[in-house]
């Protein structure tokens, strides 16, 4: 055999397999995306994804993507300050919910913002949150299915963490009334609160912090709150009555693995779960970042049972981030595809990655999507930050730093 | 695992495919005699769009690998498998050959191919070829033949097809006939060879290619599923025949399953290759079945039936085995599994 060509020497090399691309949008010179990617159907009949931004100077991006070959933007938005980032966002029904996190503590404004979308062109604000305070940063992550209650990550003027690095936790607010959300419940991983009776958490070496990531509610389980905490791992909430939220389970990975768990994803009938980490460090220093595969038949005893496979992590360190992000949620709306059988998930120069788990103990890869860098990427790679797939099983995912829009058939 | 892990979306044969090889990498076999014109034919197609990607696993048949070397330049990756014919002699390097490709994809050490080309030694019998798919666990897992393609030379094909079992049983389990040279032949000598295909393997398509040039989709999409307009049983010489089985309505897996044990096990090595799609009592899609000899393809479901005819449609290529054998042994097995 002979091998003239090594992508381990010539860094990053584009890939498609068992994916077909039906259109690329870099959504008009702004395409640096974050994790909130949400579909609507409008009124009128139009299918619009709203995108959150990774950072200002954009808020959000809606894009008409009813003909997923021709999408078109309909809608994108400004920041009031550079100072800040609305990088979540969910919506249902003509109602949105965006995240606000400010760069520093105590900014303004910082928490969440509802938007009436019922004309995409035109959103307009019904109702904020206030998370700002002198220990906050707001809001970074929210989820919001049911119309009623925003479960997210939030700081708050009241809450003084025991290190910086800790200010954002588990917070349930009532949007009933749109125009008053009164919070109803929270819940902190003990010790990472002034006047904790515990001892604080020993910080890894490499410190995230201790905080909420995704805070993830299904109907099929209204009364549980799946709960990635970064550096904490990954708890189990009994939220069944939301004003007391109760500790049911945890998980970690780390050490000896390097924190920064961000989303768990229940799939309900199979008895199992899917737990991504986050690789935040360039040139791949904290793999391996991976999708868990978790046999949750008892809730209380959460077993690893695989992981979903990477490839060699040397191929990806000369640039930008390797490793997982954001998965495919099975987010409990009409518009979005509900699959316990196949995952996809963001990895950054990794692309996006689909895996079978039809058998959960060999997650096998029948999917990768890593596309040429966008024009201007700073890291000269991709950097797939999140993805979500509609019901028609259309696949999008964005690209975190000028990419954009990637509209995808999944062909496997 | 679906006892432990069960899935509402999951066939009792896994996860439903939208298409038969699923997510694995499609393998293309180009067969077809000494000087049929395979090597100009892959050179073509490696170049063409359609071609990008491609690995090609040469087999050659003697001492200089000439074939290599034309290929080469062009493939992504080229495998010369340079110690006798593919088929009986050389198929434990095809296995470490591929087994190597896989790994070598996995570490980054060679490109990331999608599709996979074996061009055969002229004088290769396909058929164990096809079993190495299936018998080897690991390799069915990760490569699925998308396309069997013969070619065969409107000049010398007739003589080879007299004078060669292996040039007949290149045809007969084809799914695609080629004929090359045609511009070098009469158009009545043309025609004579192309009924004499037809007649060994009604089923495959066949094209023309002049001077090496064809469509390049031809050497990578799969067939359509045993065609409906499918011909009753056809001998071919060497005691081999075709014939298809298409049994009404839905029926049992396990009198399926069990029929087929039976046959297997009395004259597993008259299988030469059975194919087809069944409808199978409770399953929503069409159910791929695939055997080579005496190994089982693990059977898939597919998300919905390739065209209007939802009828089962299995083609058996067997030797010295008879259709109405065959009928009479599922009968016999749907008698007693109905009990």
């Amino acid at each position: 055999m002979t091998s003239e060509k090594s992508p381990l020497t010539e860094g990053y090399q584009p890939v498609t397999w068992n994916f077909k691309l039906l259109a690329h949008d870099m959504l008009g010179g702004f395409g640096g995306m974050g994790e909130g990617m949400s579909v609507q159907i409008a009124p009128d009949g139009r299918r619009i994804i709203w995108l959150a931004h990774e950072s200002a100077p954009k808020n959000f991006t809606a894009v008409d993507v009813s003909d997923p070959r021709k999408p078109k933007v309909v809608c994108q938005t400004d920041l009031p300050h550079a100072n800040m980032r609305s990088n979540s966002l969910e919506t249902c029904g003509n109602l949105m919910a965006v995240a606000y996190q400010t760069s520093k503590k105590d900014l303004q404004p910082a928490g969440f913002e509802l938007f009436d979308i019922s004309k995409p062109e035109n959103p307009k604000s019904i109702g904020f949150f206030d998370c700002s305070g002198p220990h906050s940063r707001g809001v970074h992550q929210l989820w919001f299915c049911d119309g009623e209650y925003v479960h997210c990550a939030s700081g708050s003027r009241d809450f003084v963490p025991t290190n910086p690095g800790d200010d954002q936790f588990y917070r349930c607010v009532d949007v009933r009334n749109p125009s008053k959300p009164v919070e109803v419940g929270r819940w902190w991983m003990p010790g990472t609160r002034q006047g904790d009776n515990v001892m604080p958490p020993t910080r890894h070496p490499i410190d995230k912090g201790f905080r909420a990531h995704n805070t993830n509610v299904y109907p099929q389980r209204p009364d549980r709150c799946y709960l990635a905490y970064i550096d904490g791992g990954m708890f189990v909430l009994d939220i069944s009555d939301k004003a007391n939220p109760k500790k049911i389970s945890h998980w970690t990975n780390s050490p000896p693995y390097t924190g920064f768990m961000h989303t768990i994803v229940p799939l309900f009938d199979r008895g199992l779960m899917l737990v991504t980490d986050e690789s935040t460090e360039n040139n791949a220093k904290d793999w391996p970042k991976l999708i868990w595969v978790l046999d949750a038949r008892d809730e209380t005893n959460l077993v690893s049972i695989a992981t979903c496979p990477l490839p060699d992590h040397r191929i990806y360190a000369a640039a930008g981030r390797f490793g997982a992000h954001n998965i495919h949620e099975n987010v409990p709306l009409p518009t979005a595809w509900q699959n316990d059988q196949i995952v996809l998930g963001t990895f950054f120069n990794g692309g996006l990655r689909a895996y079978d788990i039809s058998n959960p103990y060999q997650p096998k890869e029948v999917g990768i999507f890593m596309p040429p860098a966008p024009p201007g990427a700073p890291t000269g790679t991709i950097q797939m930050n999140d993805v979500f797939v509609d019901e028609r099983a259309i696949v999008y995912t964005v690209d975190r730093h000028v990419g954009g829009l990637y509209i995808l058939e999944m062909d496997f | 695992m679906l006892d432990l892990f069960p899935s509402r979306e999951a066939s009792p044969f896994g996860r439903r495919l939208k298409r038969e090889r699923g997510a694995r990498i499609p393998v293309t076999v180009v067969t077809g005699f000494l000087g049929a014109g395979k090597t100009t034919l892959i050179r073509r197609f490696l170049k063409s769009p359609e071609g990008q990607g491609t690995a090609v696993i040469v087999n050659e048949f003697g001492a200089v690998g000439i074939d290599d070397a034309l290929v080469r330049d062009s493939a992504e990756e080229t495998v010369l498998l340079g110690n006798g014919c593919l088929c009986c002699i050389t198929r434990t390097d095809l296995q470490a050959a591929l087994r190597r490709l896989i790994f070598d994809r996995e570490r980054g050490t060679v490109p990331p191919f999608a599709r996979i080309l074996i061009e055969t030694s002229g004088l290769a019998d396909p058929a164990p070829i096809l079993q190495t798919f299936s018998t080897d666990r690991a390799l069915g897992g990760e490569f699925h033949i998308d396309v069997v393609l013969a070619l065969v030379d409107a000049i010398n094909g007739g003589t080879s097809l007299d004078d060669a079992a292996e040039a007949r049983k290149q045809v007969i389990l084809a799914d695609r006939l080629i004929i090359s040279k045609t511009d070098l032949a009469t158009p009545a000598a043309v025609e004579r060879l192309t009924q004499r295909l037809q007649e060994l393997n009604p089923r495959a398509t066949i094209d023309i290619a002049v001077a090496g040039a064809l469509d390049p989709s031809r050497l990578i999409q799969p067939v359509p599923r045993e065609r409906s307009n499918f011909v009753a049983e056809a001998e071919h010489g060497d005691g081999i025949a075709s014939f298809v089985l298409q049994p009404d309505g839905p029926i049992a897996w396990p009198t399926f399953s069990r029929a087929m044990e039976t046959l297997i096990a009395m004259r597993g090595p008259d299988l030469l290759r059975v194919k087809g799609l069944l409808d199978v009592a409770g399953c929503r899609g069409p159910v791929v079945v695939q055997y080579v000899q005496h190994l089982a393809h693990p059977p898939v479901e597919l998300d919905t039936w390739p065209d209007e005819n939802r009828g089962s449609r299995v083609v058996f290529i067997t030797r010295n085995l008879r259709e109405r054998q065959v009928r009479n042994l599922f009968a016999a097995v749907q008698a007693l599994t109905e009990e």
